[in-house]
């Protein structure tokens, strides 16, 4: 077994509240399943046979229980719990499990979705026998209107990778760069060519030495792999103790000796084995060119990250990456794009890119276009479905139309209701023949409710009761 | 030579417009500074040969085979030789495709002057090259000039200026250590976005807003080597006139980047990868372009090219690229191993070991001869046994039996040495004396006559030996400031200037403020203008105050004062001002300088020692000082023997003592 792969799966999906309410994150249906299938399937794909899912106990129990949840997939699931209320980070969940990691590891988020060669990192890791190599994507425009949201963020992540555009040589947040991007002349004499790229994200999807787990385990602070490890360890690519040549077991036992703190710098060397060493000395290969200074400069920490530059991958962590992997994930997989259990009028239109989910009730003259149903869903006559999600269990009475929104499960919609650009909470209900623009529905608390981010809600409309 | 006739004929009908105008260059054939001294004393840079040949011939034939068909040659310093030089060469015949116009002033002192000339004179019509008389390159910078019109023609004169860089890592020896610079670029566009000389700094910063330009893809690069190759667009002398304080291309550059959000305008860049472009920048740069030149990188520049088409230039070329001129003599059991150009008639002696080195015209070398990167001019004479590594002979020196070279020697024009010496790594010698007045430029010609004081010392060149050591040395081992110097004084001395007017100003200050009777207030109101007019630290202000202070008896009434006389003036002065000092002292350090300021003082007066203590009790007394920091300083502040040797003085052993009991008193007290 050359990786051990594990699946961080216990985040809440903070950032967006209105959805992970009543369904956690990892349970969030994306075309029909949950998140957390997606990351599992890359996996397996190509060709893990088992993973380490590290997890809250509702959502083990959910998978476990629920037919709706359940997860097809052959590999074998090695289910960890962590408390919810811990208030663990990823480096956190990792030294949980500490002992279970033999090898080298693949950390995965559970939100990411993705068709990226997942080899293509892992290659990179190898080749360059690296601590650290990750995978980035091209941040996505969100073409879609978000449902009650205005304005767009920024994302300022600034990577700064090697003239072959694969070293990753430095990494920062735009907020942090206040003072303006600084970088030590040495490095710029090893790597006279960098690359600045900005407007990226992170998969959160990164190839680790074990090395890297042990250095967790002494060194509690660290408690976010992303937050961090990772520019920690980009960061230490160049510091000296690092990179010079003959640390050797020797100076290696004195250093550990010496006090804790040095043990933490030392531990989180990658010691090449000796023959690899060897073969370094011995052979011309050289991963840079210009001067004639050994391979990686000496340096024996090394991060790799892997650009994609076309392909899809999201990390559905906020509102709008949601509906836009909602949008797109049907092309992920080749399943039939309406389930066979699903009870649906030969006189309904149903576009080709939607989703139908198990057992579904779709009435004469509905009419669905590029939007998700989930299972159990009955939509009545004349309806008018249009980029929209709606999760399992929603009742859509006739001649509703809605357009842009999200529907969260168990919510019944009343007849002749016009939705557009809405986020409606699970377990809602929605008075009949309203019209409702670019507002939120939301949830059980009495102080989240209605929440219309813009005053266009029309005069008539009665305002929904919220339970 | 000939490329130039044939340029672009192909090209799109749109551009023809512009093609019917010639292409323009201007080449600046001054450096505008005195990295070549003592050498360029004598020879203005532009005519240093490179390979036997004069470097401006290189320029002018890189500016002719890249497709310049009119060229302005600015000239300054040495101006009749450079015309002279040029009005013999090939390229005043009236056959040159590239019409060479001479211009010539003294009063150019940047390349900020030679530029706003040619706005002044309206030469420019159209983009026009930019280049210095130092320039040795072959790259055909017709793909740069298409990029840069084609810019410019889309995005409206917005795109002033296109600089041709050669890539070139880090370390590789024919960068330029002050020419190191670190571009930050825009990857698609090609945008300069940063441009910074990265000498003698050790983080490089950037400034985030250069990142916030639309696009999400930058490049730092680090290696790139500045051809000081520039295409410009004519705007750019305007710019030059509008901006007086415009220096050189650096200020231009460094400018335009920064108003960029003002002016609109942009500065781009264009890299080549297999084109050859260097600029003879210092010797360390000599030497390396020569040898390129020799190693055959510049062609077709080559030395055997003779593209200066001189009659009796012309050498052949055979295997490990050895080059010989014509009637070249080489004794019995004489080596060229590698990389040697020989001039015509120049002799070699026997069982001489030649590597790596060019040799002028009419030279002779005696025998047993080592030569190791030998950079030989013309007529020079070596007598046998004599070993050169790595230096520049000029024209004219004669070494003399069993010498050496060591590494970076300079022997400068008509200089003789020996015999029986060793020059030690990095002795420049020249006929000029280093203390000689910098006279004015028509001081050109060789005086081999000496000025009266000045005589040979055998011990440098030599028992027959001719010249004097030159002070400031020249090659690598060049201090950073010097490189930045334009025309005459290097920033030191600036500083040293500094620091002198700033104390007399402050002189001046204390004297009126006695006169009038002003206030200490405004005497430090005063003094910190001042300090922000000459821009001298807190510390430095500090130091010179305490020096006017403790100076201004002698100042007042001469040198002469016995010690009495002296405290009984100054005492009554510290009174007076001691607000003023407590308005500078304030923090420990403060207070460790201020003392440090007053032992440099009495170090010089050692005549006055014995007043320092006096001294020191009433500022302790005036509590301009603390009683701690004067311990500290006693115990702590004695770096060499002098200073311990001062604080053996028993008036001060019997202060310092009084002090500590004094302290002890007092924290018994305390208790």
């Amino acid at each position: 077994m050359e990786l051990q792969a594990v699946l961080m799966a216990a985040g809440g999906g903070s950032r967006m509240m209105d959805l992970t309410y009543n369904t956690r994150k990892p349970l969030l249906p994306v075309g029909n399943k949950p998140l957390i299938w997606y990351p599992i399937n890359l996996l397996e794909r190509v060709g893990f046979e088992e993973v380490i899912v590290i997890t809250t106990k509702e959502v083990q129990k959910m998978i476990s229980t629920d037919p709706k949840m359940k997860l097809d997939v052959k590999m074998k699931l090695d289910i960890v719990c962590i408390q919810e209320d811990a208030h663990m980070g990823t480096a956190d969940a990792l030294r949980h499990i500490q002992q279970k990691i033999k090898t080298d590891i693949l950390v995965v988020s559970c939100d990411l979705i993705t068709d990226a060669a997942l080899h293509e990192v892992v290659d990179l890791f190898r080749a360059h026998n690296a601590t650290l190599s990750m995978l980035m994507s091209k941040a996505h425009e969100f073409t879609e209107t978000v449902p009650g949201q205005k304005g767009k963020k920024k994302n300022g992540d600034f990577v700064g990778v090697d003239g072959t555009g694969k070293r990753l040589l430095f990494m920062a947040n735009e907020a942090d760069l206040d003072k303006g991007l600084v970088i030590r002349k040495s490095n710029m004499r090893k790597h006279p060519r960098m690359h600045i790229k900005t407007g990226l994200v992170d998969a959160h999807l990164y190839c680790l030495k074990k090395s890297v787990v042990d250095f967790l385990a002494d060194n509690r602070s660290v408690s976010s792999i992303r937050g961090e490890l990772v520019p920690y360890i980009v960061r230490k690519q160049f510091s000296k103790s690092m990179t010079s040549p003959n640390v050797n077991d020797e100076a290696d036992q004195k250093l550990k000796k010496k006090d804790g703190n040095a043990n933490v710098e030392i531990k989180i060397l990658s010691r090449d084995e000796a023959l690899l060493q060897l073969t370094r000395e011995r052979s011309c290969w050289n991963d840079h060119r210009g001067d004639m200074s050994e391979a990686y400069h000496g340096g024996r920490l090394r991060c790799y990250v892997h650009i994609m530059d076309e392909g899809m991958c999201y990390r559905v962590n906020m509102l709008a990456a949601y509906i836009e992997a909602n949008r797109l994930a049907p092309k992920l997989f080749d399943e039939p794009a309406v389930h066979p259990s699903a009870a649906i009028s030969v006189r309904c239109l149903i576009g080709a890119d939607s989703i139908i989910g198990a057992s579904c009730q779709i009435s004469d003259k509905a009419s669905i276009k590029r939007s998700m149903i989930g299972a159990s869903t009955t939509v009545r006559e004349k309806v008018k479905v249009t980029n929209s999600i709606i999760m399992h269990g929603v009742t859509i009475e006739e001649g509703c139309n809605i357009q842009g929104s999200v529907i969260c499960s168990n919510t019944v919609i009343g007849r002749g209701a016009d939705i557009k650009y809405c986020l409606v909470g699970s377990a809602q209900r929605i008075e009949p023949e309203g019209e409702h623009t670019t507002a939120y529905y939301c949830l059980t608390l009495p102080s989240h409710t209605q929440v219309p981010l813009t005053s266009t809600l029309s005069g008539n409309s009665r305002v929904a009761k919220i339970q | 030579a000939n490329r130039g006739g044939k340029q672009k004929k192909g090209n799109v009908t749109s551009e023809q417009e512009e093609e019917e105008q010639p292409l323009q260059a201007v080449l600046v054939a001054d450096s505008f500074n005195r990295r070549f001294f003592p050498i360029s004393k004598d020879q203005p840079r532009a005519l240093l040969p490179l390979g036997n040949v004069a470097m401006i011939d290189y320029t002018l034939e890189f500016l002719t085979s890249t497709g310049v068909q009119e060229t302005f040659v600015f000239c300054c310093w040495m101006s009749n030789k450079i015309k002279d030089h040029l009005l013999k060469s090939k390229w005043c015949r009236p056959t040159s495709p590239n019409v060479v116009h001479i211009i010539t002033s003294d009063l150019y002192r940047s390349l900020g002057d030679v530029l706003r000339d040619v706005d002044a004179k309206n030469l420019v019509r159209n983009d026009f090259i930019l280049v210095y008389g130092d320039v040795v390159s072959n790259i055909d910078v017709s793909q740069a000039l298409q990029e840069h019109r084609h810019r410019r023609k889309v995005d409206k004169n917005i795109s002033v200026m296109t600089m041709v860089f050669k890539e070139s890592s880090p370390g590789h020896k024919s960068r330029c250590e002050e020419d190191d610079v670190i571009v930050a670029m825009d990857s698609k566009s090609k945008r300069v976005l940063h441009y910074q000389k990265t000498q003698g700094l050790k983080k490089l910063q950037f400034p985030m807003n250069i990142f916030q330009h639309g696009s999400d893809e930058f490049e730092i690069r680090h290696d790139l080597l500045d051809c000081h190759i520039s295409i410009c667009s004519p705007q750019v002398a305007e710019l030059f006139t509008d901006n007086f304080d415009y220096q050189t291309r650096n200020d231009f550059v460094r400018g335009i980047l920064v108003n960029e959000e003002i002016l609109g305008n942009q500065i781009h860049l264009y890299v080549t990868q297999d084109g050859y472009g260097a600029r003879v920048s210092n010797l360390q740069m000599y030497d390396s372009v020569s040898s390129d030149m020799v190693r055959r990188w510049v062609y077709p520049l080559t030395p055997e090219a003779n593209f200066t088409d001189q009659q009796g230039q012309g050498c052949t070329h055979s295997r490990h690229n050895v080059y010989r001129g014509a009637e070249v003599s080489l004794g019995h059991g004489s080596q060229m191993e590698e990389n040697v150009l020989i001039g015509r008639d120049t002799s070699i002696g026997a069982n001489c070991h030649i590597s790596n080195s060019v040799i002028g015209n009419n030279c002779t070398i005696g025998d047993n001869v080592v030569l190791d990167r030998a950079h030989m001019w013309n007529n020079v004479h070596i007598s046998s046994n004599v070993e050169i590594h790595q230096s520049v002979v000029c024209d004219g020196a004669v070494v003399k039996e069993a010498v050496r070279l060591n590494k970076q020697c300079v022997l400068a024009y008509n200089v003789v040495i020996g015999p029986n010496l060793s020059l030690p790594e990095g002795t420049v010698v020249s006929m000029h004396h280093p203390e000689e007045e910098e006279e004015d430029d028509d001081d050109e010609f060789l005086s081999d006559d000496q000025e009266v004081g000045h005589t040979f010392n055998p011990a440098e060149v030599g028992p027959e030996g001719k010249g004097y050591i030159w002070k400031a040395s020249m090659n690598d081992t060049e201090d950073e400031e010097l490189a930045q110097c334009l025309w005459g004084r290097p920033l030191s001395k600036q500083n040293v200037c500094k620091v002198v007017s700033f104390q007399l100003e402050v002189l001046g200050t204390l004297q009126r403020g006695l006169e009038e009777n002003i206030v200490c207030d405004n005497l430090v109101l005063e003094i910190n203008s001042l300090k922000y007019a000459y821009n001298i630290t807190l510390k430095e202000v500090m130091q010179i105050l305490t020096r006017v202070v403790l100076e201004y008896p002698f100042q007042q009434q001469g040198t002469q004062l016995t010690t009495l006389q002296y405290t009984g003036s100054l005492l009554p002065l510290l009174k007076t001002w001691s607000p003023v000092f407590k308005n500078y002292i304030k923090r420990a350090q403060d207070h460790l300088d201020c003392l440090s300021a007053v032992e440099e003082l009495f170090l010089e007066q050692d005549t006055h020692q014995t007043a320092m203590v006096k001294v020191l009790m009433k500022m302790y007394q005036l509590e301009i000082l603390e009683e701690e920091a004067i311990l500290k300083w006693f115990s702590t502040g004695a770096t060499n023997d002098k200073s311990r040797q001062l604080r053996k003085n028993q008036g001060l052993q019997k202060f310092i003592q009084w002090l500590k009991e004094a302290e002890d008193e007092s924290s018994e007290e305390g208790e």
